[in-house]
């Protein structure tokens, strides 16, 4: 047998890692790490939950099953591959669990890539063009509703419609919206 | 009579943007791209987000309080036949008593696997095994690789300490070699090259009987 001169956690790793081995020197260190590229994971749940409360029950719920891959010392690049791999099945579960789909039915909204750095403004980047590629009435109603935080009976009074006509509008305008940006 | 869809949509867009959960139903899946767009946009609303304080300090509790060697705790709990314990902690399901646990679970590299409630099985005769060749055997949940050296016989886990993966005996070599990467074990569980910082295989109890029968302890 030929022996790969890499170390057997480089070899567990996904192909292509050619990121910085992370020592984890104690296991402060190594949890300050986890913790880091936690913070990426939950921003990342974050914008596709849009609450609180189940982005924290998701992270959690990565951090568990990513634990044994957080201790191995893997190289960084597999760490966050892994961990985001890991947010994508979570999430897919998520939804799955909360609207009795299949996985496969929410292919598209798991393959995401993995972010590189820290938190950013993905998510109002992508409202923004998700909202650019709606007509006027639809963009209004939900940026009304959405951006601003406006009430249904407030959006009716600014829109000089009624609050039935505006659920209507705010129902249509969020599948057009799943239209523009196909990730949605 | 069933919600209309906008009243259903209207009462998830509420929770989003009142910061509370989604509270979705079965019938609510027809709308699942307007449910996903509706999440996406709330989070647009809350701008980049970063977890809290508290839940920082929880996260960093669970993974302070969770063992220190995970993966042999895996290997551990796939020797001993415990696979869906292990399936668990990989799914998160959680072993909750495993990950919670403020102690170290006392399986450590090389330690010997010892099945709660754990019997010895007959795995053939000394003449079954033959000088210096592993021959692989199960007692049980337990895979194990039986070595005979004149009249004693040894016995290490089938699993690799790396990953979650049953060994193979390569007889030219006389090396346990893993199949799902590059790494083997010397006939005592030893890794094969220094330059791998892996555990040894845990030890499997064996013995031979007086009748000359050769047994493991499995499950």
């Amino acid at each position: 047998m030929t022996l790969d001169p890499r170390s057997p956690s480089d070899s567990s790793a996904s192909a292509g890692d050619s990121g910085e081995v992370v020592e984890l020197p104690s296991a402060t260190r190594a949890t300050d790490i986890a913790l880091d590229e936690l913070e990426l994971v939950y921003a990342f749940i974050y914008a596709r939950v849009g609450n609180r409360a189940d982005a924290e029950d998701l992270t959690q719920q990565v951090a568990m099953k990513a634990i044994p891959r957080l201790r191995q010392g893997a190289p960084a690049s597999a760490i966050r591959g892994y961990l985001f791999a890991t947010a994508r099945s979570v999430l897919g579960a998520f939804w799955s669990t909360r609207l009795g789909l299949s996985h496969a039915e929410l292919h598209e909204d798991l393959a995401l890539a993995v972010p590189q750095g820290p938190p950013s403004d993905e998510s109002a980047e992508r409202a923004r063009r998700i909202l650019a590629g709606l007509s006027d009435n639809y963009r209004r109603v939900l940026e009304l509703r959405f951006l601003h935080g406006y009430s249904l009976k407030e959006v009716a009074a600014e829109m000089r419609s009624t609050v039935g006509a505006v659920k209507v509008m705010q129902l249509r305008a969020l599948r057009a919206a799943a239209k523009v940006d196909p990730d949605a | 009579m069933p919600e209309q869809s906008e009243n259903r949509i209207e009462r998830i867009v509420d929770d989003l943007l009142h910061g509370r959960r989604l509270r979705l139903r079965a019938g609510d899946a027809e709308e699942k791209q307007a449910i996903i767009a509706a999440a996406r946009l709330a989070a647009a609303r809350s701008g980049p987000q970063r977890m809290s304080p508290a839940f920082r300090r929880r996260l960093a509790q669970i993974l302070d309080s969770t063992p220190r060697e995970p993966r042999l705790t895996r290997r551990a709990a796939l020797v001993a036949g415990l696979g869906v314990a292990a399936g668990a902690l990989a799914g998160g399901l959680v072993g909750r008593e495993l990950a919670y646990s403020p102690a170290p679970l006392p399986l450590s590299a090389s330690s010997p696997v010892v099945p709660r409630n754990g019997r010895w099985t007959d795995v053939g005769a000394m003449a079954d095994f033959s000088e210096g060749q592993g021959k692989l055997v199960r007692a049980g949940a337990v895979g194990a690789f039986v070595f005979r050296r004149g009249e004693t016989v040894t016995a290490v886990s089938s699993m690799c300490s790396h990953l979650p993966c049953e060994l193979w005996w390569e007889g030219g070599s006389s090396l346990l070699e893993c199949p799902c990467h590059p790494v083997s074990f010397t006939y005592d569980g030893k890794p094969s090259s220094p330059a791998y910082t892996l555990p040894a295989l845990n030890e499997v109890k064996v013995r031979v009987t007086a009748a000359g029968r050769v047994e493991v302890l499995g499950t």
